[in-house]
């Protein structure tokens, strides 16, 4: 058993414990008290992780001009960069808590759900910045009549196809009818690879399935909402452009894109050649051309998304700054939100980042249609309808409804049936809202 | 009758042997797949099947998280610091609570027991944002300070739990010699008690170091830069475009890394705490 | 046993008076104190937050209409709970998912200690493999069967592939049923150790003269097994029980990586749904109402099995 000397000892271990708990305690709490330095003025900013899009000095584009700017308005910027998935939960327990924490705030579709907790400011930028930003780009970050946030890069979905695998099997261009799509994509599901792939593992916001089917939903000339704020997909429209879906699942998609919970499953699966087709954001043109991760270096294509009854139609994938009411400096905020606006910043976002500028100056720039050929298409697209329907329970909406066709993928239900459950659900959530 | 019994020993052994072979290769080979993805190329890791010529294998994942995630290092620091405390406030208030549970006649001891069990059955999901609302107006977001005491309330119920039922197990006529000779209740814990239940505190402490050391979500919530932990700097390489899956490999293999060394070296010693933590016979 | 004296002046063991009280008395007192820490971490910590939501289920919160206040609406939240079909949903399947896990566990956990009692499992060796998975964060663990279970590269279809037992990729998790019973199995992987490893000390706590004095009646291994093993692991099984209930309860991480409750909601189970409408849909009352249910659950539950299982508890401590 233990010895004389060996329970001595546990007895000074006890009181060592004790104190040196109690002292490296009472250190860690003064530690954590942060001090206020008074010579610059702080900007806290929460953004998403590079590669997603992120500001000059989280992301590594412009830095010295950063560095500039926060000499020249005597402040000093700190980034939050959190993984893109954990943004929506801290700013949701920050918001509740009534704390300040940031100053800005990275959104994408949760502008009208917060909307309580930012303050507008959009009508304060200057005339020509607001002029060379597309009109419609501030339909997402408007709610209430109050435009709370600014879009600071065109992110729409477009088609990105193999020209390789089309090369093949003799086809000449992109789909351009949902008919070709179809068409197409049973055609180059061979050799072990598939003619679509998505990720349709994920019901809810902005890149789950719901917001796919939207833009298959305007192809087809349908709204989500009508202009009572209730739903108006119950119909053709709605029906239709989930029947598409299904036919494309059945003949031409990767099975496995049911599991795809994330877009970076299924670009994966693109990038391996395994794939022809998919939809992506125009941020996917760069990692393409990686050979260390792609396959398809210099084999990549984009196009319109194919045409619905309507036309072609796709969805914005809306990343804005917005600033919080609890700001201590709005107007300072405002600036640096401006300084990302910066041509000089927007130019160098795309050709060092990939994201492509919201300044139509920008775009327009040779420079840039050379560093980013898909500007074009992107450019284009952004001509049709782009609406993601954005409302205060976007996320309850689109996991209703994702889940509904999520069945509907599986056979579990007829897209008639589908479009019936997710359009009651969806009327409860609106009801409970009002 | 010996011949039979012979082929029934043969069946018993080849049976214990061919589960023994399953067990390994069911527990070992996920995490061996872990460790070897982590040392390929991306290329490939998609091809189908995997490619495994010798120069589908690089360190460049490695490098890669390294380079990127300058917090790696801080984040390993941070969750030391919080494991390691946690770890001893932990065993320093619980094992007087579990002793007193265990023998010190305290007036409602079950009910209490079913208390401090209960606040484990809550889901910590939902108790974080009152919680976050709390430690943000002591201004105690992102320290170590605050996940020390957080955890501290997760582990302590387990902690109790566990010692209690190694006192428990304990005969009671140690205690009461020691009692005959004159020491106090303190003295009895301390020289008698806590020398015999060396394997089973230990046991406790290699547990609640390695619930501290995993905690995700608390950790995602109530921390932004200087406190984040190592499972934080994991997460942020499951990328939201396009996933590098070695790369995801590495960054999981390094954050487990030191608790699944600490967890091996002290095997015996937490297998023994569970086991022998007190006088047989 | 010292029968307590109830006037001052009382006598100890050794005759020692003490103007404290009995020795009883004193040896409470103490107790309490040593309690005491404990019980204000747990207070000060856990029970404005667990009291706060509970108080949150009886209200409800328009994050898009009125911010983040309360509205106080007494139990129409459970109300409307009994009537959802998604929360009922999540509620069988909990039920369902849990009760496997806990069997599977529980058994497999037996099988994996009886193997590491035997001889040949005695090396220090089976001991790591035991531990390892144990250790590994859960998110961690996580990524890793996420990475496993690919539908494309996942190295699960490359080699059934290979082995030609299956003739094209399975998508794992590509419907609700087949994804819940990926879950399931995942997490039995990840939480046989720790259960093995409390059996582990509770077979070699069994006193071997036990064993001794059945074989001396003739008993063989499976009868030695039934009427001595198993009695005797009682407790300890009954803790594991209680455990791995709890835990099964609570399981969230595998979910929120590898599903995010799809696809269809099949692997929706309650803390998932709880986060989700917290997080996600920002209906605070209504998910503090989920989370409550849980507790409610995993309380009942705890209250039954050590009920249930008393006199097996009663012998640990005899």
């Amino acid at each position: 058993m233990a010895s004389q000397g060996r329970t001595a000892d546990i007895g000074r271990r006890d009181i060592l414990k004790y104190g040196a708990a109690a002292g490296s305690g009472a250190a860690l709490w003064a530690a954590g008290m942060r001090p206020a330095w008074a010579d610059d003025v702080a900007l806290n900013v929460l953004s998403p992780l590079p590669p997603d899009p992120a500001p000059p000095g989280a992301a590594k584009f412009s830095e010295d001009a950063l560095k500039n700017w926060e000499k020249a308005n005597g402040a000093k910027v700190t980034y939050d960069a959190v993984a893109w998935p954990q943004l929506h939960d801290k700013m949701a327990t920050n918001f509740a808590s009534g704390t300040h924490v940031w100053d800005i705030v990275y959104m994408s579709g949760w502008v009208p759900e917060f909307a309580k907790f930012t303050t507008p400011f959009v009508d304060k930028l200057p005339a020509d910045l607001v002029k060379d930003l597309p009109p419609s780009s501030f339909s997402t970050v408007t709610w209430d009549g109050k435009k709370s946030g600014v879009v600071f890069t065109l992110s729409l979905l477009t088609l990105f196809y193999n020209t390789e695998h089309f090369e093949q099997a003799g086809i000449k261009e992109p789909p351009k009818t949902w008919d070709d799509l179809k068409a197409v994509a049973k055609e180059l599901t061979r050799d072990g690879r598939y003619g679509w792939v998505l990720n349709y593992g994920d019901p809810a916001g902005i890149g789950g399935v719901a917001s796919y089917w939207m833009c298959f939903l305007q192809q087809a000339g349908g709204r989500l909402y009508g202009a009572d704020g209730m739903p108006a997909f119950n119909n053709d429209a709605g029906v239709a452009s989930l029947q598409v879906m299904l036919d494309l699942m059945k003949d031409g998609t990767d099975p496995g894109s049911i599991s795809y919970v994330g877009i970076n499953d299924a670009t994966n699966v693109l990038l391996a050649g395994k794939a022809s087709m998919m939809m992506n954001w125009p941020f996917m043109w760069k990692p393409a051309q990686d050979p260390a991760n792609s396959k398809i270096v210099g084999k990549l294509g984009g196009a319109l998304l194919p045409a619905g009854p309507a036309g072609t139609a796709s969805i914005d994938g809306t990343d804005a700054w917005t600033i919080t009411s609890t700001s201590k400096n709005p107007d300072l905020a405002q600036k640096l939100i401006e300084f990302y606006l910066d041509p000089e910043v927007q130019k160098r976002q795309v050709i060092d980042t990939g994201w492509l500028p919201i300044r139509l100056s920008t775009l327009a720039d040779p420079e840039v249609q050379k560093a980013a050929p898909n500007a074009a298409i992107v450019l284009e697209q952004a001509k049709n309808p782009y609406d993601s329907f954005v409302t205060p329970d976007y996320t309850q909406v689109t996991t209703a409804i994702g889940t509904e066709i999520q069945k509907a993928l599986q056979g579990g239900q007829s897209a008639k049936d589908a479009i019936q459950a997710a359009a009651d659900q969806v009327t409860a959530i609106v009801k409970k809202r009002s | 009758m010996a011949g039979r019994s012979r082929v029934g020993a043969w069946l018993a052994r080849s049976t214990v042997i061919i589960g023994l072979a399953v067990f390994t290769f069911l527990a070992v080979v996920p995490l061996l797949w872990m460790l070897l993805s982590s040392f390929m190329q991306q290329q490939a890791l998609t091809a189908t099947p995997p490619d495994f010529a010798p120069a589908s294998f690089t360190l460049d994942n490695y490098v890669q998280v390294f380079s990127s995630a300058a917090a790696l290092g801080r984040g390993f620091l941070n969750s030391f610091i919080v494991a390691l405390f946690t770890t001893a406030v932990a065993l320093a208030i619980g094992a007087p609570a579990a002793y007193a549970l265990a023998r010190l006649s305290v007036p409602g001891a079950n009910p209490i027991l079913m208390m401090i069990l209960a606040t484990q059955m809550f889901p910590g999901i939902v108790i974080v944002i009152p919680l976050f609302i709390v430690m943000s107006r002591l201004d105690l977001i992102d320290t170590q300070l605050v996940l020390i005491i957080v955890y501290l309330s997760f582990n302590l119920p387990i902690v109790i739990w566990i010692l209690r039922g190694f006192f428990l197990a304990i005969p009671p006529g140690l205690e009461r010699a020691a009692a005959v000779d004159g020491a106090t209740v303190a003295q009895v814990f301390r020289l008698i008690v806590l020398p015999i239940s060396v394997a089973p505190l230990f046991a406790t402490a290699v547990f609640a170091f390695i619930e501290s050391w995993n905690e995700f979500f608390f950790a995602l919530i109530l921390t932004r830069q200087s406190a984040q932990t190592a499972p934080l700097v994991i997460s942020q390489f499951a990328g939201q475009y396009q996933t590098v899956f070695g790369q995801m490999m590495a960054a999981a293999t390094l954050a487990i890394a030191p608790v699944v060394l600490l967890a091996v070296i002290f095997r015996n010693r937490i297998m023994q705490g569970f086991a022998d933590g007190m006088v047989k016979g | 046993m010292q029968r307590p004296v109830r006037e001052a002046g009382p006598s100890g063991p050794a005759g020692e008076v003490s103007a404290l009280g009995t020795l009883e008395q004193r040896r409470r007192r103490i107790g309490l104190a040593a309690l005491a820490p404990t019980l204000l971490v747990l207070l000060l910590i856990l029970a404005y937050p667990i009291v706060d939501s509970m108080l949150l289920s009886l209200a409800s919160v328009n994050v898009a209409g009125t911010g983040f206040a309360r509205h106080f609406i007494g139990i129409d939240n459970y109300l409307a709970l009994a009537g959802d079909r998604v929360f009922r949903q999540a509620l069988w399947s909990s039920v369902y998912f849990t009760l496997l896990e806990v069997v599977l566990v529980i058994v497999l956990a037996l099988l994996v200690a009886l193997l590491l009692v035997h001889p040949f499992g005695r090396a220090g060796f089976f001991r790591i493999v035991l531990i390892v998975p144990w250790a590994i964060a859960p998110v961690a663990n996580a990524v890793l069967w996420k990475w496993i279970l690919h539908a494309n590269y996942g190295i699960l279809n490359s080699v059934l592939l290979q082995l030609g037992i299956i003739e094209r990729n399975i998508v794992w998790l590509g419907t609700g049923s087949r994804a819940l019973h990926v879950l399931l199995l995942v997490d039995v992987w990840k939480s046989v150790p720790f259960i093995a490893i409390l059996f582990l000390a509770g077979l070699s706590k069994i006193p071997t003269i036990l064993y001794r004095a059945a074989r001396l009646d003739g008993a063989n291994a499976w009868q030695q097994f039934w009427h001595v093993t198993l009695p005797s692991l009682r407790p300890t099984i009954a803790v594991a029980v209680i455990l791995q209930t709890l835990w099964a309860l609570r399981i969230f991480d595998l979910i929120y990586v590898l599903t995010k409750g799809g696809p269809a909601g099949g692997t929706v189970l309650l803390n998932y749904l709880a986060y989700r409408t917290t997080f996600n849909d920002l209906d605070l009352g209504y998910g503090a109402a989920i989370a409550n249910v849980i507790f409610a659950m995993s309380f009942a539950l705890a209250l039954a099995y050590v009920w249930l299982l008393k006199p097996g508890l009663q012998q640990a401590r005899a």
